[in-house]
């Protein structure tokens, strides 16, 4: 077990400390850029497909005897692709497609493991991951390509924006749609390929998914909903480094367990949650929110004033005088900034 | 069924531009035959409701206009030009559309305001950011539309007509000369509907914004549009909304 000045100790002196630190800095913030818009497209079961086939390279690597890294990029991005295309010719329901492909390339990993008569470290490395093991052309490869993939995600965010809001709006009002889909799902893949040496196959999937989870908790804003996940990523990842080389855990386990933490946090107080009572009565025909903010007893000449409305079994009729007040539907107080 | 179209174009006083116009458009999905020899000109100016029974094929025409669907046939021309593949920037910039009303997440993470913002990225381009001058054009927007008052809202936290208002300011951040709606008030109520469709209204008659809308409610349709156009599969009427073939056709349609 390492004490709290070792740590530091090897962070000034050591280059694999340092390699280990830049790592998880790098790995916190593009991964908690890339998640947003994953998360906001719902693409994230097709994230676990791209994960686990890059395993299936990884175990091929070690078969043939050569450097994973390569052929974990290599199936990744076929992965992507074919999950790209498999999502917008939209041949068969998505999930039915990821789990058959999830479980095939896990097959094959296996089968690659064991023709590999003796069990090597190195599959061990790759399901698990060691951060402090990263070596220095990894870390090389690492940097340069979620350096792309950064600038890449930051200088398309508007357009990726536009799609995971309304695709049909995007494609009108000129964006690329299907090319910037396919570009996010490479380059989801490429950050999962290089950074499995360091979280580990099995795991590398929540440095993208959880801290963006986590930061759709606290903000109805992109940019600051960007920000807090690449935040959240790096309090993760450095601090699961710390920890793991403390507690001598497993690094990508910490790191996870770390980022997990921060999500149930998150969503327990999450302003979403606790300051708008908005959760009660939503109408699912015509999503008037019949209590909360939007619904104004105090002055009839409110802006904010939805018209009180009942629903019949068919969902449509209005019946001002028979809407039954819920107990969260009362006074609101007036923003006098927003009214004016 | 017998094809009645009426081609007598009541405002033609002079000669309005003619922005887009379809020859013998048809449209299929697979071998389904969605849409059939459509003959259409929309004028510079216009207000036209499109009516039809569910699945005649009212959206697929909006889409068609817009590049969404190639047809199988026939010419299509916008602003006076060919289109072949794909739609031409400039082109593109003149058109809006507004899709049929989906219900946000109610946690999607955007303010009122950047959805709006979002009808300028296509002017703004890659890789660039929002200028003072597409601010200014997103709060006039909101402000035709009176909604400038929740600009810091969450999206997800308004009504759906206050949505689909919004999304009307979405549209009109692109400054249009054509706005395509899919059936804007379908998810709203009688107050609501007349409240958009006067929002509506004041576009095309201050602004000269031409609109085509989808709509099932036949008074709203008589009540504001000028030009009605009837589809189901082919076009069986084209004129006005007030004129008793209308009803004729609509009666037969329905049954
Ligand atoms: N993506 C699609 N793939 C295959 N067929 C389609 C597709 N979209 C529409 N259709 C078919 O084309 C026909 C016209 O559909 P369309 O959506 O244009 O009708 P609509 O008039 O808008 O109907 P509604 O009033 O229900 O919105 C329908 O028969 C429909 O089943
Ligand atoms: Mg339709």
């Amino acid at each position: 077990m390492g004490s709290f000045l070792d740590f530091f100790y090897a962070l000034a002196n050591y280059s694999w400390m340092q390699r280990a630190f830049y790592t998880a800095l790098i790995v916190g913030i593009v991964g908690g850029i890339i998640g947003v818009f994953i998360l906001l497209k719902g693409m994230v079961f097709l994230g676990q497909a791209i994960a686990h086939t890059a395993f299936a390279g990884a175990a091929l690597a070690i078969l043939l005897g050569i450097e994973p890294l390569y052929i974990i990029i290599v199936f990744g991005v076929i992965a992507a692709l074919g999950v790209g295309y498999v999502n917008e010719k939209k041949v068969m329901k998505e999930d039915i497609i990821i789990g058959v492909i999830f479980t095939f390339f896990m097959a094959l990993a296996i089968i690659f493991i064991t023709l590999n008569k003796k069990y090597s470290t190195d599959v061990n490395a790759i399901l698990f991951g060691n951060i402090l093991l990263v070596s220095k052309l990894n870390f090389i490869v690492l940097l340069i390509t979620l350096g792309i993939v950064g600038i890449l995600i930051l200088g398309l965010k508007k357009e990726y924006y536009l799609i995971t809001f309304n695709s049909e709006i995007a494609t009108v009002s000129g964006v690329p749609v299907k090319l910037l889909d396919y570009l996010l799902l490479v380059l989801l893949a490429l950050t999962i390929d290089v950074s499995l040496k360091a979280i580990g196959a099995i795991l590398v999937f929540a440095m993208i998914v959880t801290p963006a989870a986590a930061a759709y908790q606290w903000t109805f804003k992109i940019n600051k909903m960007l920000l807090l996940s690449s935040i959240i990523g790096v309090i993760s990842s450095i601090g699961g480094l710390f920890l793991s080389y403390l507690l001598n855990l497993s690094s990508g386990a910490t790191i996870v367990s770390l980022s997990t933490l921060i999500f149930l946090f998150s969503f327990l107080v999450s302003p979403k949650r606790i300051k708008t009572g908005f959760t009660t009565a939503e109408c699912k025909f015509c999503r008037h929110v019949i209590n909360g903010e939007s619904y104004c007893l105090d002055e009839p000449e409110c802006r904010a004033l939805d018209i009180p409305h009942y629903h019949d079994d068919k969902g449509i009729i209005i019946l001002k005088k028979d809407i039954r007040p819920l107990s969260t539907l009362t006074r609101h107080k007036h923003d006098k900034k927003e009214e004016k | 069924m017998q094809l009645k179209q009426e081609s007598n174009k009541i405002l033609s006083k002079d000669h309005p531009e003619v922005i887009v116009c379809l020859k013998d458009v048809s449209v299929a999905y697979g071998k389904n035959i969605a849409l059939y020899k459509i003959n259409l000109d929309i004028e510079k100016g216009d207000f036209i409701g499109i009516v039809g029974p569910n699945g005649s094929g009212k959206t697929t025409l909006l889409k068609t206009v817009l590049g969404l669907i190639k047809p199988i046939q026939g010419n299509i021309n916008l602003f006076n030009q060919q289109i072949s593949g794909k739609i031409p920037r400039e082109i593109k910039n003149k058109i809006s559309y507004i899709p049929q009303f989906t219900p946000f997440d109610k946690n999607f993470p955007a303010l009122v305001e950047d959805v709006v913002m979002m009808g300028r990225y296509s002017k703004i381009g890659m890789f660039r950011m929002p200028n003072k001058e597409d601010k200014e054009k997103v709060k006039q927007s909101l402000k035709l539309v009176k909604m400038d008052n929740m600009a810091h809202r969450p999206i997800g936290h308004l009504s759906g007509g206050q949505q689909q208002k919004v999304m009307i300011a979405q549209a009109l951040a692109t400054s249009p000369s054509i706005l395509l709606l899919d059936e804007p008030t379908s998810a709203l109520d009688f107050k609501m509907t007349k409240n958009v469709m006067d929002i509506l209204k004041q576009l095309n008659e201050r602004y000269g914004i031409t609109i085509v809308t989808i709509h099932h409610n036949l008074r709203i349709i008589k009540s504001y549009t000028k030009r009605v156009i009837a589809i189901n599969k082919t076009l069986v009427y084209d004129g006005s909304p007030n004129d008793a073939l209308f009803d004729e056709i609509i009666e037969e349609m329905y049954i």
